[in-house]
């Protein structure tokens, strides 16, 4: 049982944003994921810090906000950042004339942009098609959206001894006069259930909001769920986010995430929330747009494919596009709906959370009685030990910066070391004790490099079984589902240089070790699998 | 592709050099990251690095790490990584990239010494042996080899003969410091009656150049040597017992375009082949003790110029040469064999204690054979196993082939024992 001031359901970067904020003036949280941070939207996305561009022509009032708050961002997150700059590029059979006008709109804005001639931008990025016939220069910049999300919780942790529980999934609501009093949650790993006592409760489940909302006897959230897929590469393709200068469609954004790149993405409205996961035919889809601006994309190794639903706030009587619905944000309170203490904060973009945070924050604040103001658009984010190494390229430099040969690789293609294993074990936040390696992968670079998993699954594995992290059969089925999960991604990619990778785990993880063969219940493979080496 | 970041010190961009440098689907785009390479390379672990990190570090851009680590010297550019790689990828190609790319005064003195020697005279020699020394040297030799026995009384060793048949080039070790080692070869020629010459220009078995980064030096070099055969017009370049001197000439006239008017022959396919035309009536007759014999696969021979072919060549003249049962093999061997970490220029680099770490691995092979005499075609080769069996207290010899075949044949003068030892040093005289 947990006693709060308020309750926020949902570890993505909303909802940790608001359990930032909400620290920073004080008050103590609980905030509860049924899986882990960053599980839905906020792990399955590009990772750009929208300049505002993409949205210059077709949704004036989104485009400016994501210029102030990329602005505000790169001053109080700068190590979650990469101010790589950005391009918008017109190829061949694009519209001239929507091209034409991207520069004033960039301006009504307020984004910095310039024209370029495309051989100038040529000369940036060698990679871009010779094709391009208009191309300008914006501030576009990345942002790690797994790092700001651990910064967050790490932060209200800090500030208020804040909590956060994974895999604590909301049954109930007990509501008495008008007030949510609890919320009934259960452990979706053991079963136990938790009574959690708030006197505020907020919803920041992202595409799952709807469904929370209606637990919540409320029936005003209405969601548009657009499924997107992203493409990973092997090696970065680029310095900057290059962007397809048309009415925005799919794979015509391509964004360098560190060391590699992101192609993205398709939209597709979905109904089921369920089983959301890439396909060939997206993938094939993103890689024929891909080509026209970027025509390297034709034979780059792909890695890894992902999907995101995005959260879209669908107006009465939208169309049901998922391109054209608003990407603004709505922050409900449910007042009208006879509900005092229970607000929903849903739509949106990874640019603005900060923004829906401090909104929500307000109206949490207010109606706790506490009148401190926001302190996020200046108060910078700490970073720490146990929250650095989702950041592609930090464990490698820190590696050989350290000179301890003795600190094992357990990750190659990444180069994390044990002692990054070891920091997230015992301090990041969510890891707490038996930690997954899902949960160690939402925490570092374990599992995203060349090999997805096939030997640093079995490493890291290794290792804390060694560390006595695990003593039973259940890390195995961990690696198990980590793998599982791997696969998925990697699945609709397998072609060329990268099915011998993908053969070449089967045969570590099904004929070698039988993984496909575990039993879910305990104890029923041979026991020698888990003795210590 | 690359940029000065300091004085005199480039870097390079290793993923983009690697896409340029590489074959399509070999590149370091397709690894698997599955570390056979490392598992398999001496030098893993050295200097915190190994092939499998040296790929990862060029795809995540670690170029500043690439370019300053000195585990680059301790890559002997073997190429077991390549050849044990499923996606076929050599990381020794862009390990002699980053060597170019150090400046001059910070390579290991002894490997940029031994090339600046090569190109002071025009004999190539990388201990600077002039053209006279080497006339001499040889002079001298073949007047001993004369008095020795009446056999070899009209022995030759020409120097310059227009239209020989075989070019044999002669590595520098013996006219500077062992001439009484060029003797049984010279008396192998004349046991088979080759019409052979050395040359008194490009004469030189070693090549360092290629071991400093230096490509215009290499190219020189590979020049002079192939100008050399040229006007000479001989049939065939027979390198000797070396490895890496038969490595750099034939890919060199490859990698720089030269025309070569002769095929390049290993002196050991040699043996092979007058052993089986029965030109070189060697058997084991000798080894009445038992004394067990093994074989190290020179690299630059084996692996990285004539493969199994070569190898297969190498036990057939060991194993009639020594029996069959007194023949013991490494494991693994042949083109997987391991490198002993002579090449590459580690004897030269000063790096002593990088060095036996990185032959440990060949030392353990050796001690599992327990074989009594190591038998090398390698001048590297030979020089690194015999300090490995002192540093780890070995108790095995290492000998050349000449040595064995003079054995055998029972031709092998007093002062030409020096590598046998007690048990085969008044065997036959």
């Amino acid at each position: 049982m947990f006693e709060t001031e308020a309750l926020i359901i949902g570890g993505g970067v909303t909802g940790t944003g608001v359990m930032r904020d909400l620290a920073l003036r004080g008050i103590h949280c609980v905030l509860i994921d049924r899986r882990d941070l960053n599980a839905g939207a906020s792990g399955g996305n590009h990772g750009l810090l929208h300049s505002g561009g993409r949205y210059a022509v077709g949704d004036p009032d989104t485009a400016a906000e994501c210029r102030r708050e990329g602005d505000i961002l790169k001053a109080v997150a700068p190590e979650c950042i990469d101010a790589c700059g950005g391009l918008f590029v017109a190829v061949q059979g694009d519209d001239p004339e929507y091209a034409a006008r991207f520069l004033e709109h960039c301006r009504s804005a307020g984004i910095e942009c310039t024209a370029i001639t495309p051989a100038e931008a040529r000369e940036l990025e060698p990679c871009l098609s010779e094709k391009l016939f208009a191309a300008y220069t914006v501030p576009d910049a990345t942002i790690d959206p797994f790092r700001i999300t651990l910064e967050n919780v790490n932060h209200a942790q800090q500030l208020t001894q804040s909590i956060f529980l994974a895999h604590t999934e909301l049954e109930r609501f007990i509501v008495d006069g008008g007030t949510i009093r609890s919320a009934v949650c259960r452990d979706t790993r053991t079963g136990e259930t938790t009574t959690i006592h708030a006197r505020q409760v907020v919803n920041a489940a992202g595409a799952w909001a709807m469904r929370v909302a209606r637990l919540a006897g409320c029936s005003g959230v209405n969601l548009l769920y657009s499924k997107g897929t992203l493409i990973i590469s092997n090696a970065r393709i680029g310095q900057r986010v290059i962007n397809r200068l048309r009415r925005p469609g799919d794979g015509d954004i391509l964004v360098p995430g560190g060391t590699v790149s992101l192609l993205g993405t398709t939209s597709q409205t979905v109904q089921n929330l369920d089983d959301i996961h890439p396909t060939v035919a997206e993938v094939d889809d993103l890689v024929a747009e891909g080509i026209a601006m970027v025509p390297q994309v034709a034979h780059t190794r792909f890695i890894r494919a992902f999907s995101g639903v995005r959260p879209l706030l669908m107006a009465a009587g939208a169309d049901a596009d998922g391109r054209k619905a608003s990407r603004g944000f709505s922050l409900f309170d449910h007042e009208s709906e006879g509900l005092a203490n229970f607000a929903t904060v849903a739509g949106g973009k990874l640019t603005t959370f900060r923004l829906m945070a401090e909104k929500t924050g307000d109206l949490v604040a207010r109606r706790l009685g506490n009148s401190q103001p926001c302190r996020t658009e200046t108060t910078p984010l700490p970073s720490g030990d146990a929250v650095r190494w989702t950041e592609p390229g930090f464990a490698p430099r820190y590696w050989v910066a350290r000179r301890q040969p003795g600190d094992l690789i357990l990750c190659e293609c990444e180069m994390v070391p044990a002692s990054a294993i070891d920091s997230i074990v015992e301090n990041a936040p969510g890891a707490q004790l038996q930690v997954s390696l899902n949960a160690i992968a939402v925490r570092s670079r374990v599992g995203k490099g060349t090999c997805q998993g096939a030997f640093c699954s079995l490493r890291v594995t290794s290792h804390l079984y060694d560390r006595q992290v695990y003593d039973s059969p259940v890390g195995l089925r961990h690696t198990r589902d980590f793998v599982a999960q791997r696969f998925k991604g990697v699945a609709p990619v397998a072609w060329g240089e990268h099915l011998p990778q993908l053969e070449l785990a089967e045969a570590l993880h099904c004929g070698l070790l039988g993984l496909d063969r575990l039993a879910d219940d305990g104890g029923q493979f041979p026991p020698t699998a888990v003795q210590d080496p | 592709m690359e940029t000065t970041s300091q004085a005199a010190t480039r870097t390079i961009d290793f993923k983009a050099a690697a896409r340029d440098l590489l074959p399509p689907g070999a590149s370091y785009d397709a690894c698997l990251s599955c570390g056979l390479c490392s598992a398999g390379c001496p030098a893993s672990g050295l200097e915190g690095m190994d092939p499998r990190r040296f790929i990862r570090m060029a795809m995540l851009d670690m170029n500043e790490e690439l370019s300053t680590t000195p585990w680059i010297w301790t890559c002997t550019q073997c190429q077991r990584c390549k050849y044990i790689c499923p996606m076929s990828i050599d990381v020794s190609v862009l390990v002699g990239l980053a060597r170019s790319a150090w400046p001059t005064e910070k390579k290991p003195r002894g490997i940029v010494r031994s090339c600046e020697a090569q190109l002071r005279f025009p004999g190539t020699s990388a201990m600077g042996l002039q053209e006279q020394d080497f006339v001499d040297a040889v002079e001298e030799g073949v007047a001993s080899v004369r008095g020795q026995n009446d056999r070899f009384a009209r022995l030759e060793a020409p120097i310059d003969k227009q239209g020989a048949y075989f070019f044999v080039n002669q590595n520098s070790r013996e006219p500077a410091t062992e001439p009484e080692e060029m003797g049984p070869l010279w008396k192998i020629f004349d046991y088979v009656g080759a019409d052979w010459t050395y040359s008194s220009t490009g004469w030189a078995a070693e090549n360092f150049c290629m071991f400093a980064g230096d490509d215009q030096a290499w190219r020189k070099m590979v020049e002079q040597r192939v100008d050399a055969v040229n006007r000479l017009g001989c049939k065939v370049w027979l390198n000797t017992e070396c490895g890496h001197s038969f490595y750099t000439l034939w890919k060199g006239v490859e990698r720089f375009g030269l025309k070569a008017d002769f095929e390049a022959g290993s002196l050991v396919s040699y043996y092979a082949r007058w052993i089986r035309e029965g030109r070189l009536p060697v058997n084991a007759e000798w080894n009445t003790q038992g004394i067990k014999f093994t074989v190290q696969d020179p690299c630059q021979l084996v692996r990285k110029s004539l493969g199994d072919t070569m190898a297969d060549d190498i036990r057939f003249v060991a194993r009639t040469l020594v029996g069959d049962s007194n023949f013991v093999d490494m494991a693994p061997s042949r083109s997987a064999n391991y490198c002993c970490g002579g090449g590459g220029g580690f004897l030269q680099a000063g790096m002593k204690e990088l060095r036996y770490a990185y032959g440990k691995r060949k030392f353990d092979q050796i001690a599992t054979t327990q074989a009594d005499y190591v038998l090398t075609p390698c001048h590297n080769c030979h020089s690194q196993i015999e300090d490995l069996g002192q540093h780890f207290h070995g108790g095995y010899r290492v000998v050349h082939f000449w040595t064995l075949i003079c054995l055998s044949l029972g031709i092998l003068g007093a002062d030409e024992r020096k590598y046998l030892g007690p048990d085969l040093a008044r065997l036959g005289l």
